[in-house]
């Protein structure tokens, strides 16, 4: 925006103190410590090396990371989750906290048993289509679940005693534990994504400046009121 | 009780709470070259550690889901990560229980500038009809003073904490003292052509940020955090625009993580100090002190007044009108949102703006109450524009898609495509909502708790009706989608739970006679003249405006009087 105008030549510690002194200092803030302080702290965690895997075992964390590229892929407008560093904020969450930890180890076993039940491999091992497969029966499993959670007594046929019909609880879903799994590691992965510089760029999102005039983009504005009922 | 530390000093005034009352009366009581102790129950305000302005998730590598995934479990922040709140609806070892058949949440901030770090800044006036509702239509009470009492002290509260916002002359929210308000976004563009065309009024909204430099404060900066707290102190909060510079004067003392019990109180029918339990030391404490002033929020005062309990006030004090906790009230709340496709494809700008909605709806029915099946009014605020994605920001969105190449797409498409609606509406006050002392429970500082007792009314639950209706119709004349309630979400969602608007008032409201009210119209209790409640327990109703800036004028005009009344000798 041609309001926006940022600053890289001063010192970054001294203009957060002053920014942080505020009022107490009795002086206006600077506009340029403002600005300065925007870009910087956008800037300075884009910064990655390498990550040391901390809760999961090298197993557990491929399938972790096949999991986020294919939750969140990359296209022609961004990269994946993977290269958003979904994994290492699963394992950064897992290492603070037992119950996510579990969540996953089982979530990851259960997953692997199932696929070897399917197709005799692991879900890292698998075929990229038999992936996708288990990936689409546990949301369509998903979908199943939600409706049902409305009308959990059916007016049906007992499954069991043959000569009873009756308001009985439907049967749960089979894949019901890898629904809750998948809905945890799409959940985080999602929230790695978007949270990051990558999904900022993906959703072109452009806030978080300091501005000395909000404008507000013609463009913007007669795009919008030509295709709403007042054009 | 002579094992306690009783302070050598002895203040012009102590003021309990340093929120929007505290923080007005510790400024115009400096002001006056009175000698001010100030007492919080949380610790004091660092403003370069508690405010996460202009930070990105990526500056914590928790993403803002809070150390160990918090929020994933619904213990995190109650308004996320980067909110500067430092409380909640609940407090670690500070319970409070609520009766059977009630609903109530009651929100504590315990800070420096308490809940003024984070609110949403909206800064409406009374209207001259709010002050004489029961003469409006026989419910409730009038208050004992009237627009023209107020209407100067509103003019110095906006003038010192600085309110953007434009003249209009809609007589349900008079103007005030304005700097320049920012223009209004896209898509509250689109909504002020729907409300024009509903007979809906549409303004630019009222918020306390200043737009051009005031007193060494910095005009906004439009980087729309305000809920994060303002490290320019853009944004009014009572601790960076009045308390500190009120310790400047040298005539401020504070002390911090003071939780008080009780007002001490001598034998010829006078406060003489407080009574706190000093947080850091777990011993309590004395403050002596001409004049006491409570300012620890509606609530939080009304259990002070009833934990002071002694022989000549058995029921506590100021209490001669068992008033005491009655008549406690919060703010209707009910929201809706829906989808916009005008705004599909729209190219992205930064909708941040001076942090909320550029443009609000006030009450647009006030003389047409004999078409209406409730009494009062509401006033609406809008959401909508490309927000910072933050974590749990799609959670929704993922599982309606799924996964994969046609989640990603479809989230890109609808981001900033949404637009909602929130109801902000007058309740009117009812017996069955009050709060009085639990006698089985303490807090771990061994205060007696308060106990809640709460019920909307059909007043309540009508308006709410009404709300839903005008919002779906705003969002159908934008050419939008509603997304609709389902019965079993209406039974659920549709009105607030109470004390979630965080707008709770009254408990000792002010009134014409010690016979039905706690205060007169100064703030100052009917039955000591040196006692003094300057928060939002004060309000004999709790009109659709947003009672802080309301706060700050009774606050400042209870300290003129106070002032006056010491130098009479009268106090």
């Amino acid at each position: 925006m041609s309001n926006f105008v940022p600053l890289e030549t001063i010192d970054r510690r001294a203009l957060i103190r002053s920014l942080a002194l505020g009022l107490t200092a009795m002086g206006a803030m600077d506009m340029e410590a403002a600005q300065h302080v925007h870009v910087e702290t956008g800037a300075e965690k884009a910064k990655s090396g390498t990550y040391k895997v901390k809760t999961f075992t090298p197993g557990e964390y491929k399938t972790i990371q096949q999991l986020a590229v294919l939750i969140v892929p990359a296209d022609t407008v961004s990269g994946s989750a993977l290269d958003a560093g979904a994994p290492e904020f699963i394992d950064t969450l897992a290492s603070q906290n037992v119950q996510i930890a579990d969540i996953f180890h089982g979530g990851l076993a259960w997953l692997d048993a199932e696929m070897r039940k399917r197709y005799q491999a692991t879900f890292v091992a698998a075929k990229p289509e038999q992936q996708t497969q288990m990936l689409d029966a546990l949301v369509e499993a998903g979908r199943e679940l939600a409706e049902r959670q409305s009308e959990e007594l059916v007016y049906q046929k007992s499954p069991i005693y043959k000569d009873f019909t009756g308001y009985t609880v439907r049967r749960a879903n089979e894949l019901g534990a890898g629904v809750a799994f998948f809905d945890w590691v799409r959940k985080m992965t999602v929230d790695a994504f978007y949270t990051s510089p990558i999904g900022f760029k993906d959703l072109n999102y452009i806030g978080n400046q300091a501005l000395a005039k909000y404008v507000v983009p013609k463009e913007a504005m007669e795009y919008a009121l030509k295709r709403s009922p007042f054009a | 009780m002579p094992q306690n530390a009783i302070s050598q000093e002895i203040f012009d005034a102590v003021v309990v709470g340093s929120g929007a009352g505290g923080g007005t009366a510790v400024h115009v009581l400096t002001a006056k070259g009175l000698k001010v102790a100030l007492l919080e129950a949380g610790p004091m305000l660092d403003v370069g550690t508690e405010f996460k302005e202009h930070k990105v998730p990526t500056d914590y590598d928790h993403r803002g889901a809070e150390e160990g995934g918090k929020s994933y479990f619904g213990k995190g922040k109650p308004f996320g990560f980067f909110s500067t709140t430092s409380g909640g609806w609940e407090l670690e070892g500070e319970p409070y229980t609520v009766g059977e058949g009630s609903q109530f949440q009651w929100f504590r901030s315990r800070i420096l500038g308490g809940r003024t770090n984070h609110y949403g800044r909206m800064s409406f006036r009374f209207a001259e009809y709010d002050f004489k509702p029961y003469d409006k239509d026989g419910l409730g009470f009038n208050w004992p003073i009237s627009y023209q009492d107020i209407s100067p002290y509103y003019d110095k509260a906006e003038e010192f904490i600085g309110v953007a916002g434009t003249i209009e002359n809609v007589p349900s929210c008079p103007d005030g003292k304005f700097h320049a308000a920012p223009p209004p976004k896209v898509h509250e563009m689109l909504v002020k052509k729907a409300c024009d065309k509903l007979g809906v009024i549409c303004i630019a909204n009222r918020r306390a940020v200043i737009t051009k430099n005031l007193n060494g404060r910095a005009a906004c900066h439009y980087c729309g955090q305000c809920g994060r707290g303002c490290q320019s102190a853009s944004a009014y909060s009572s601790a960076q625009v009045q308390v500190f510079p009120a310790m400047k004067t040298g005539r401020l003392k504070v002390f911090d993580l003071a939780m008080v019990r009780e007002v001490l109180t001598d034998e010829n029918g006078k406060a003489t100090g407080v009574l706190y339990v000093d947080k850091k030391t777990r011993t309590e404490k004395i403050i002596k002190a001409k004049v006491v002033i409570l300012a620890a929020s509606a609530c939080e005062s009304t259990r002070i007044l009833l934990n002071s309990k002694s022989k000549e006030f058995p029921n506590g004090l100021a209490n001669g009108s068992g008033m005491l906790g009655r008549y406690l009230m919060d703010t209707v709340g009910f929201g809706l949102s829906g989808t916009v496709p005008a705004l599909e494809g729209m190219p992205h700008y930064n909708t941040d703006g001076y942090g909320g909605a550029h443009l609000f709806m006030p009450w647009w029915l006030w003389d047409k109450h004999n078409k209406l099946d409730f009494p009062r009014g509401y006033h609406i605020e809008i959401g909508g524009g490309y927000s910072m994605p933050g974590v749990g920001s799609y959670h929704g969105a993922a599982r309606r898609y799924g996964y994969g190449a046609n989640m990603k797409s479809k989230i890109r498409e609808g981001y900033g495509n949404t637009i909602g609606f929130a109801g902000r509406g007058e309740m009117i006050p009812n017996i069955h909502s009050y709060c009085e002392l639990d006698p089985n429970v303490v807090d771990r500082w061994g205060i007696p708790v308060l106990k809640f007792h709460f019920k909307w009314t059909d007043y309540e639950w009508k308006q709410a009706r009404h709300m839903e209706k005008t919002f779906a119709e705003i969002i159908t004349a934008m050419g939008g989608k509603v997304a609709g309630l389902s019965a079993s979400q209406r039974e659920s969602q549709g009105i607030s739970i109470p004390g979630t608007i965080i707008h709770e008032v009254g408990g000792a409201r002010m009134g014409k006679s010690a016979k039905d009210s706690v205060l007169n119209g100064y703030c100052q209790t009917h039955e000591m003249k040196n006692l003094f409640v300057m928060d939002g327990a004060s309000f004999a109703s709790n009109p659709d405006k947003n009672p802080t800036l309301t706060i700050n004028a009774l606050a400042w005009r209870a300290c003129d009087y106070l002032a006056e009344e010491m130098k009479k000798g009268n106090v």
